[in-house]
């Protein structure tokens, strides 16, 4: 028996804060804008299940977009495609 | 010239010369080390119906076998979801007609990145084309105590593994080796494109960890330099102080390191009018090169160095890093109006010229965000503009100090090309609201990691620059001149003229007939002259008044003597009517022929000239008729 891990999505890990990558939610149909499949596209980029991600930065005003480090690459993400993105935070 | 003569040479021998492609990710260093291989032997184009940047080089291998190489669009993956990317996938794919599919393929990997890198090598090797793997930035990864076993790495891809360091003289010389290794190229077994997606990413991530395991210490996260960098440049308060100290030094250096360097043109411009004046008999032909060829292409030549020290700037900071998190820090910004962070990049580059701002433009994703972007980049206040307001603000701004430190002609210039980027808010902000676009559009830019500029690339790309420019003085503006001459030379005057010949000129008639439609907004018939060829590049209006005020001087005295002049004869609401009129200025052609093809549509330019013209109007008729009421 293992206990499931606590998932939240990726936008809301807190500054200097790590975690894994557990899954790509993609985006409902009908938001899919411009043909872009923007989860493969998260994928290609990096954000894979298993892979190790941190919190760099927020920018500002309103804590958008993010600063995510994943292996060593950094990337800025907006909000809404960081919540695609579920993960396992690191204590 | 050798560079030349060999590049053709190499032409005749395509058919014989293996075809090589560079590819791999953005920031990998692909760009410089294709400047390593092929030093000047290269050829910038665009590849066909686009305007992405197609460079081809050659070189020769220590065996001596000439190559041909091909420098491929930085890629993440071949599912391509940029044009960029679409480019380099249908060109390893073999389904661009005139790029032939390359005989093999050189896979460049940032050694300090493989868990991202890797991932593209793995999708290419599918396709079956023989492939070597170029470990660059291998002196980074030492100094970051990484250790990469290339043996290894080669035994576990099944392909040849080198390590270079593109940015170190000799740097690639294991690369060489490792070509010449490889030639004659084995016979391939080419597979279909669709062979990439036959393995999911998530396998292919796992294979990539697989192998990282094996090959690598990576500990996959560590802080590092970069991160400190970031954590000034991106703070929330010093970040955009950061950037805006940055953004005023830039323009600062614009103005006062040009300032030699022009004088000089300038006077080598009008030291070789005045040999000819001397040595030429007089007549139409030494009219037609003193006034029209030397006066009119000088006047523009001479704005050569402010172009070189802005792109100097662009490209040093894009070399280094800091693009990419001048897009973040105004992202949200930029997010107010409907706009991508990403676009900051070609509006920045619009300042110096609007074209090489409107191509810089295809690295934003969303089709909608580029036509935006693409639509507002010319109301960015290009150097074109300069000479028109330094001319005006001259005759018109009395020089003297506004509240102890600021001058008042520099404050009128700063509101000019503050005019234009708030008109280009707003203009974005409409365009969105009119497209009833709701959905949220995605940033995914990666912030590279930082590194010095790279002196060598740095002046690769400048002497590019100055050639593009350089062209476009030989061939569009010198041809606008001879034609603007010719329009202002014949018919010539009556015998019993009253007015300046050029009044009975077809220009003239021309300049009269425009006048009917100007006059509401205080323009008078020689500022409709100038306007014409204003329109086919706008720098062109300065040498064009001069000609229309039947003057012979060219450069600097041309201006200096023709600030008195429209200082008598235009009113202060004339000369602020035109500075109006320039904030918006209806495009010049070059400007719309490339929205046409970066967009591939014609009603694209059509609108944006029409928008433009209209706002140069509207705003022009505002300030006249504000300007006549307060009396000036």
């Amino acid at each position: 028996m293992t206990q499931a891990p606590p998932q939240i999505t990726l936008d809301a890990l807190a500054v200097g804060q790590s975690g894994t990558v557990l899954h790509i939610t993609p985006l409902p149909a009908d938001q899919v804008g411009d043909g872009v499949d923007l989860a493969r596209r998260l994928m290609e980029l990096g954000f894979v299940p298993g892979e190790r991600i941190r919190m760099l930065k927020r920018g500002i005003p309103g804590g958008d977009p993010l600063a995510i480090k994943v292996g060593n690459a950094t990337f800025a993400l907006r909000r809404f495609e960081a919540a695609l993105i579920t993960i396992e935070p690191l204590a | 010239m050798g560079a030349v003569e060999t590049r053709l040479d190499g032409a005749k021998k395509a058919s014989s010369q293996p075809q090589i492609a560079l590819l791999g990710n953005p920031n990998c260093g692909k760009t410089a080390l294709f400047n390593r291989l092929t030093g000047s032997r290269q050829k910038v184009a665009n590849y066909a119906g686009v305007t992405i940047e197609r460079k081809e080089g050659h070189f020769t291998t220590p065996a001596g076998t000439p190559v041909r190489l091909l420098d491929l669009p930085g890629a993440y993956s071949l599912s391509a979801t940029t044009p960029d990317e679409a480019i380099t996938r249908d060109v390893v794919g073999g389904l661009r007609p005139g790029d032939p599919r390359p005989d093999a393929i050189i896979c460049v990997v940032d050694a300090t990145n493989l868990r991202l890198n890797l991932r593209l090598v793995l999708e290419v090797k599918r396709l079956g084309l023989p492939m070597l793997l170029s470990l660059n930035m291998t002196d980074v990864a030492k100094k970051r105590g990484l250790v990469i076993d290339a043996a290894k790495l080669s035994q576990e891809l099944g392909m040849p593994v080198v390590e270079t360091i593109a940015v170190q003289h000799d740097g690639e010389k294991a690369l060489l080796a490792a070509i010449d290794a490889m030639l004659p190229l084995p016979p391939a077994d080419p597979q279909p494109l669709s062979s990439i997606d036959s393995v999911s990413v998530e396998a292919t991530q796992r294979e990539v960890r697989r192998i990282l395991a094996i090959v690598s210490n990576d500990s996959a996260d560590s802080g590092n330099l970069t991160e400190k960098i970031d954590n000034v440049v991106l703070h929330p308060v010093m970040g955009p102080i950061i950037l805006a100290v940055l953004m005023f030094l830039i323009f600062q250096a614009v103005f006062a390191w040009a300032a030699t360097p022009m004088e000089m043109i300038t006077a080598g411009v009008e030291h070789l009018g005045a040999v000819l004046t001397a040595n030429m008999p007089d007549g139409h032909l030494k009219s037609l090169l003193v006034e029209g060829v030397i006066g009119g292409v000088g006047s523009v030549l001479v704005f050569l160095p402010q172009i070189l020290i802005l792109f100097f700037f662009i490209l040093s900071l894009e070399d280094c890093g800091y693009l990419p998190r001048a897009a973040f820090l105004l992202d949200r910004l930029m997010g107010g109006v409907g706009l991508s962070g990403r676009a900051f990049i070609p509006l920045l580059s619009s300042f110096a010229c609007a074209i090489p701002g409107v191509m810089a433009a295809r690295t934003i994703q969303n089709p909608r965000d580029r036509l935006v972007t693409i639509m507002i980049a010319p109301l960015m206040t290009c150097s074109a503009r300069l000479p028109v307001y330094a001319l005006i603000i001259a005759a018109f701004i009395p020089e003297r100090q506004v509240w102890g430190l600021l001058s008042l002609q520099g404050l009128v210039l700063f509101v000019l090309y503050f005019a234009g980027i708030i008109s280009a808010m707003i203009v974005a902000w409409v365009m969105k609201r009119s497209m009833g676009v709701k959905s949220q559009h995605p940033l995914l830019l990666e912030l590279p990691a930082y590194h010095w500029p790279h002196l060598r690339n740095l002046a690769v790309s400048l002497w590019e620059r100055a050639k593009i420019f350089l062209t476009r003085v030989g061939t569009i503006i010198l041809t606008l001149m001879i034609i603007l001459w010719f329009l202002s030379t014949f018919p010539g005057p009556p015998d019993n003229a009253i007015h300046p010949p050029i009044y009975y000129s077809l220009a003239g008639i021309l300049g009269r007939g425009l006048e009917v439609i100007f006059a509401p907004i205080g323009f008078n018939w020689q500022i409709c002259i100038a306007l014409v060829p204003g329109m086919a590049a706008r720098e062109v209006a300065v040498g064009a008044l001069g000609t229309v005020y039947a003057l012979s001087q060219s450069g600097d005295a041309l201006a200096a003597s023709l600030e008195p002049l429209i200082a008598h004869s235009w009113s202060m609401a004339t000369a602020l009517s035109l500075l109006a009129w320039y904030v918006f200025a209806p495009q010049c052609l070059s400007t719309l022929s490339v929205v046409k093809r970066e967009t591939g549509a014609t009603r694209y330019a059509l609108l944006m000239a029409g928008y433009m013209f209209a706002l140069a109007y509207g705003a022009s008729f505002i300030t006249y008729r504000i300007a006549l009421l307060l009396g000036a």
